[in-house]
């Protein structure tokens, strides 16, 4: 656990000082991004210079970032004008609802359709794996935008946007877990199928096992291995569609503020979601070793 | 750091339409029943609230919630009392006196007086504050006294008459001094920082909404306004929705009253649906326009700037673009400005023929194998570099159209690059550049000028130089005479785009505002043409 500990803080480090280089090798100098479009004389540089203190060696800034992170102190966004880790306080817990929301609705979804078609009739699989296509290669904007049209503007069943009661997160984890329940069912169909024609699932089966009890006691372990290691995966997607499912929602989040700060080169605020995001997948891939333990016993030590 | 946000250029509509729909309602707004609440679809999130970092013209609606400037300026670019009730003005220019309103209270109970205009305008003096307000528009500021409680005099360094229009704009937005203390994030804003305005701000949800309820004290409008005494609205509601289609949806289906913002594909949308209203109002300031980069070739010869012009069908692409939204510019300063100068119509582009014959007088006479015009086996190229955070209206679509145009008409190889903004920057500086395309949000179209055309101006891409030209635009931000400074622009104008050609005025930028029909009462700044406040904004018939 402690070596894990140590990989984790590495990774830490690097996604920082990757950052770092990386604002170091993007053209244009920072005083251009501050200041922006608009009138541009030396005096205006010359106090951005002093206020932001650009004018110190590279390597010192790069140090007093590393001793700033190591102090909890993200710095200050070039946009807002405001400590980072005050605006990402505001949006990580709207953005770990919509998240786990749309993991949720997609393992159930992919869970609900595997059990239900997995070595059944020709029928049944080709209709699910035919939606399963359908949900993993439309974009998650496009899902999301028939989704706002059907359920928000002609039926008003749910509010378009907003952060407010579990309502407002129905269609946003809906468009974001949609595909995740269309890779996973996949995934975990094939499993459930290639468990089923093992020879401990004929053994079971002489022994009189019923189907029922077979695929929920042996073959969901077997079928979940790959479908966990899709998680690590997920992690990606998830973030990745947050950034549009949270634009188009029009919801607060780290999604529409990774966006904000991307086109604005507001790079303390970008340093600060790339750290984030290392800290969950560091997060995440721990749990699945536990996870991977919890569900096949031979790695088990 | 000025970002103008602005959208689509909308068909022409008369101004008497926009003050109709300003004051339309004045007499029946005394009459409305129970205080409403009202929720207001917006595009762009607002970089700060705090109306002194101001910087984005599309938050302009936000911002006048909740401050209240010294003066207000009119659409014929006169100035009108706000919290200031009069001013003078010395015969040399320098000692502005003004006299402020006594019954005006902040939010937090404060009382507005000529010391807190003066720990306003002080506030721009420490270093850090607003580097960009400090070197241009309060350049001239020497200081404030406050010579009785309600009477502020301000000596300038050098005349400056645009000293007014800084006093009518967001960054006159007036603060509670003790707020500019003790806000927890004075250069963002937000809830601490307290003003005078209709609205109290109450709650700000980034990537979400911003909320705010009714001034029950507020009785101090500025001149103009349809109605004294509180808002009409009780509540208010700001929700961002970046999504053009969303905002469209959210409002057909009633979860929103108002969207700002309104794409040219969904304007025949909006206008057949009996239930909704469309407003539209060109905004003031410069027209979206190329600046043709004259420090060299091709751009250094005049001929190649003009057969440039020419080269477009201008009227056809943006009937195409923008499906016959769009105004055509004919001059740097924008049509809905007092200092346009109507004389530039039609006087230039669309001549396929001239557009050819000046570049074969020019010396371009050869053709590549891509049909591209070649000299001294050069090829007859320009490069457009724009930043993407700043693309809008779709002006990546006009600038293909417009390449295709020229491509074809005049075989000129024109090049877009869309990069991002520090690659954007460098490009500029170093000169990497043949056109480059903008639009200014200024209320004073003249503070614009001054910005791009003197020789040393702070954003001058055109990198032209005309000691006439600096002289007039010199003479004009000098005087307070609104005759004289038209005519002085006037000349600036006619130098640049008759004389000289070194810009392409294409479009006039305007503001969309869609409401459902029971929403009265919303309207334009007069100066800007941006969507106004919500105070004269109700809800009834």
């Amino acid at each position: 656990m402690i070596r894990r500990l140590g990989t984790g803080l590495v990774v830490l480090w690097a996604a920082a000082t990757a950052s770092y280089v990386a604002l170091l090798l993007a053209p244009g100098d920072t005083v251009d991004i501050l200041v922006g479009d608009g009138p541009d004389t030396p005096e205006i540089r010359a106090r951005i210079v002093a206020e932001w203190g650009l004018d110190r060696p590279e390597i010192v800034q790069y140090l007093s970032y590393l001793w700033r992170l190591l102090h909890g102190d993200l710095g200050r966004s070039y946009q807002a004008q405001r400590g980072v880790g005050e605006i990402l306080a505001g949006q990580v817990g709207p953005t770990a609802q919509l998240t786990l929301a749309a993991a949720g609705t997609g393992v159930l979804l992919a869970g609900v359709i595997a059990l239900a078609t997995a070595g059944r009739g020709r029928w049944a699989r080709g209709v699910a794996s035919a939606a399963e296509l359908v949900a993993v290669s439309v974009p998650p904007f496009l899902i999301g935008i028939v989704l706002l049209s059907v359920f928000s503007f002609t039926l008003g069943w749910f509010p378009v946007s907003g952060a407010q009661g579990p309502r407002a997160l129905v269609l946003p984890a809906l468009a974001l877990g949609l595909p995740i329940a269309g890779v996973l069912g996949q995934v975990l169909r094939g499993g459930l199928e290639h468990a089923l024609e093992q020879p401990f699932a004929v053994t079971a089966r002489a022994r009189g096992l019923t189907e029922r009890a077979l695929v929920a006691r042996h073959a969901l372990r077997h079928a979940l291995i790959p479908a966990v290691t899709l998680a690590g995966w997920f992690t990606g997607t998830l973030l990745g569609g947050a950034v549009i499912t949270e634009i188009l929602f029009g919801r607060p989040g780290l999604g529409q503020v990774a966006m904000q700060a991307v086109t604005g080169r507001d790079m303390p605020v970008v340093m600060a979601v790339v750290l984030l995001s290392a800290v969950v997948y560091v997060a995440i891939s721990t749990l699945l070793d536990l996870a991977y333990r919890a569900i096949d016993p031979r790695i088990r030590t | 750091m000025r970002r103008p946000v602005r959208r689509r250029a909308p068909a022409a509509l008369s101004a008497a339409v926009l003050l109709a729909a300003l004051t339309g309602c004045g007499a029946t707004a005394a009459e409305q029943a129970a205080p409403a609440t009202l929720t207001w679809a917006v595009e762009t999130q607002p970089i700060t609230l705090n109306p002194q970092q101001w910087s984005q013209n599309k938050t302009r609606l936000l911002v006048f919630n909740q401050f209240d400037a010294l003066l207000s300026k009119a659409e014929d670019g006169t100035y009108h009392p706000w919290l200031a009730t009069s001013w003078t003005v010395s015969d040399d220019g320098l000692t502005y006196t003004l006299d402020l309103r006594e019954d005006v209270t902040f939010h937090d109970g404060a009382t507005f007086d000529a010391a807190s205009v003066k720990a306003n305008l002080d506030q721009f003096l420490v270093p850090g504050y607003n580097p960009a307000v400090a070197a241009i528009q309060l350049r001239s500021f020497g200081r404030a006294e406050v010579v009785a409680p309600y009477r502020l005099r301000i000596t300038l360094k050098e005349p400056d008459g645009l000293f007014l229009d800084f006093l009518a704009s967001p960054y006159a937005g007036q603060v509670s001094p003790e707020s500019l203390k003790s806000a927890k994030d004075l250069k963002f804003g937000g809830p601490d920082l307290v003003g005078t305005g209709p609205f109290i701000l109450d709650r700000y949800v980034q990537g979400q909404e911003i909320h705010y309820r009714r001034n029950p004290a507020y009785r101090w409008p500025p001149a103009g306004a349809a109605h004294q005494g509180p808002a009409h609205l009780a509540e208010l509601t700001y929700r961002f929705l970046p999504e053009a289609a969303v905002r469209v949806g959210a409002l057909t289906s009633g979860q929103v009253q108002v969207i700002e913002g309104v794409p040219a594909t969904e304007v025949a949308l909006i206008e057949k649906d009996p239930s909704l209203a469309l407003r539209t109002s060109l905004n003031s300031g410069t027209a979206y326009y190329y600046y043709f980069n004259t420090s060299h070739p091709p751009f250094d010869d005049k001929r190649v700037r003009q057969a440039f012009r020419e080269a477009v069908d201008l009227d056809a692409v943006l009937r195409s673009v923008y499906r016959g939204t769009a105004t055509r510019a004919w001059s740097v300063v924008g049509r809905r400005s007092p200092f346009y100068d109507a004389s530039l119509e039609n006087s230039f582009g669309g001549d396929v023929a001239k557009a050819n014959a000046l570049l074969d007088a020019a010396g371009w006479t050869g053709r590549d194998a891509e049909g591209y015009r070649v000299k001294d086996g050069r090829r007859l190229t320009v490069r457009e570099v724009a930043s993407a955070p700043y693309v809008r209206d779709r002006r990546d679509v006009l600038a293909q159209a417009i390449q295709a145009q020229v491509k074809q008409n005049a075989g000129i190889d024109f090049q877009v690059r869309i990069v991002d903004q520090g690659s954007a920057q460098r490009a500029l500086d170093e000169d990497e550049y043949e056109l480059f395309g903008n639009s200014r949000g200024d209320a004073d179209a003249g503070a614009a000028l001054n910005l791009i055309l003197p020789a040393k101006a702070a954003i001058n891409r055109t990198r032209f130089a005309d000691p006439r030209v600096d002289k007039w635009l010199a003479d004009a931000s000098a005087s307070s005479d609104q005759a004289a400074r038209k005519k002085l622009y006037a000349r600036a104008q006619r130098a640049v785009v008759a004389e000289h050609a070194v810009v392409f005025p294409i479009y006039v930028p305007a503001d969309q505002v869609a409401a459902s029909r029971d929403v009265q009462g919303l309207g334009f700044e007069p100066a800007s043409g941006t969507p106004a406040s919500a105070y004269d904004v109700r809800i009834g018939t």
